[in-house]
């Protein structure tokens, strides 16, 4: 059994645990977390670290140049760059409603890629949404 | 653009653009008269706004005034540091700004100045954009923001950070070609001897942000020079009646979730005085102590619950923190980035001695249990 220390990052509280890993790396127990969403976290993080990626894609058409975007679920911390690389190739026409999936199955992840925002066609609507 | 914000808020992880626009339609919905692309000119003690915008200028009287004017970044000028001028040096917002909305990426090799949130986002975004941060340069012993971002943005990418270190000279003619780095001692003075020069493209520096009071100072509203922001009491109404202040204005925040809970306060209470109700109580003054840089509100009527937003001025553990002989809460752990809160309940006010005009706000080690 290995000792490791897992800062939780699911909320900006950033408590600090302590993880007992076992011989496959698998976690074995989690403590010093004060939450339960903490615990799961650290037990992740030791044996197959996940995230959240957020970036823009190309907008092509529309009053902006960008949208941004986000995975809707968490994807593996060492596909983030792979996953990067897939959006780089990606355009979008507005109009984009807010939510909208863009890409299905992100860099086979399993993971969509939906706006966050939503995208005007055209210029100058009295406001922003 | 990134995600995190809302946590405490919605109890959901949103990105920056959600959380907004969930706001946006509330005003839509409400059908709040917004005046975009309007600026205001100036504001009287009297309440009298003067403005302009396309159409011309114009003027408002009002019964309440909410300033939410936010803050703004510190730039390389505001900390002098020396050497040429050439292009590549940004202020991390301004970098944020070209890389998320305007889709240009500000330089190839990249040092970061300053490890407060907006700059260890921006290392992690500028890395997956595909540019090379070099180092990520730090004066204090510790990192400047939330420990979760250390953990995702710097330690997730191995991005090299130089704590206690600083940058002392900038060096380039037509585009910055490098900067030298250096050690620093107690006082933050470069350590001679230290020094060291990184080779890069660009600069940018997140070395803090200033609330943005222009317009209060010249209308007449007392600044707190701790904060940077208005003197408030718990209404967030500054000295000046009807004036209200709310979200980094008053001082600046590590989260949103708090900018909107003041907000919400501040916009409540101005309501409130619009109506005419009007609040009577003994003011108490709050005085920051022991390890606390501020408090804000800075002033207490003690008539109704209150959360106390305090910062402390350096990192400790295992802390008692104490408002005057009313309340104590302990703390595993605090630092200067992380704001501290602490609610104090009516019946705690009415615990005070009728004698007393002042309380005192201190961090202190808690004693060892055994």
């Amino acid at each position: 059994m290995k000792a490791q220390e897992i800062i939780c990052i699911q909320c900006p509280l950033g408590c600090r645990g302590n993880v007992m890993t076992g011989g496959m790396g698998e976690a074995v127990t989690a403590e010093g977390h004060r939450c339960k969403e903490g615990k799961k976290y650290a037990q992740a993080e030791v044996a197959h670290p996940v995230r959240i990626l957020t970036a823009t894609v190309i907008a092509e058409g529309g009053t902006d140049r960008l949208l941004p975007v986000r995975t809707d679920r968490v994807i593996p911390k060492d596909k983030l760059r792979a996953c990067m690389k897939a959006l780089a190739e990606v355009r979008v026409r507005p109009p984009v409603r807010a939510g909208q999936v863009i890409v299905c199955n992100l860099a086979n992840t399993g993971a969509n890629i939906v706006a966050t925002t939503a995208l005007r066609a055209c210029h100058r609507p009295e406001y922003y949404p | 653009m990134h995600n995190g914000f809302g946590l405490f808020y919605f109890r959901e992880d949103l990105t920056g653009p959600e959380f907004a626009q969930r706001f946006v339609k509330k005003a839509v919905d409400l059908h709040v008269n917004l005046q975009l692309e309007t600026m205001v000119l100036s504001i009287t003690p009297e309440r009298v706004i003067r403005g302009c915008n396309e159409k011309g200028t114009f003027e408002i009287r009002a019964k309440a005034v909410v300033l939410a004017m936010g803050c703004r970044e510190r730039t390389r000028e505001a900390i002098m540091i020396p050497g040429t001028r050439p292009a590549g040096i940004f202020t991390a917002g301004t970098a944020q700004r070209y890389v998320n909305v305007e889709g240009f990426i500000p330089g190839k090799e990249i040092v970061i100045l300053g490890s407060g949130d907006v700059g260890m986002i921006m290392a992690r975004r500028l890395t997956l954009e595909g540019a090379e941060v070099k180092a990520v340069v730090e004066a204090l012993p510790y990192v400047g923001g939330l420990i979760r971002n250390e953990v995702q943005c710097l330690v997730d990418f191995d991005i090299p950070v130089c704590l206690g270190h600083t940058v002392t000279e900038i060096f380039g003619s037509q585009r910055v070609e490098g900067v030298a780095v250096a050690k620093v001692d107690g006082n933050f003075d470069p350590v001679p001897g230290t020094e060291r020069v990184i080779p890069c493209d660009t600069l940018l520096v997140s070395v803090g942000l200033i609330p943005e009071n222009e317009l209060s100072s010249a209308t007449g509203v007392r600044l707190n020079p701790l904060t940077g922001g208005p003197f408030v009491d718990e209404s967030r109404q500054t000295n000046i009646s009807g004036i209200f202040a709310a979200g980094n204005v008053t001082h600046v925040h590590d989260l949103v979730d708090n900018v909107v809970g003041e907000g919400e306060l501040a916009g409540s209470c101005a309501a409130e005085f619009a109506t005419g109700k009007k609040r009577i109580g003994r003011p108490i003054d709050l005085k920051p102590g022991r390890n606390i840089r501020y408090v804000v509100p800075q002033t207490v009527t003690c008539e109704k619950d209150v959360v106390l937003y305090m910062r402390v001025k350096e990192p400790a553990e295992q802390v008692s923190l104490k408002v005057g002989n009313i309340l104590q809460k302990s703390f595993r752990f605090v630092k200067p980035s992380e704001m501290v809160q602490v609610e104090v309940l009516a019946e705690e006010w009415s615990r005070i001695d009728p004698q007393t005009c002042e309380l005192e706000a201190r961090c202190e080690a808690r004693r060892a249990k055994k």
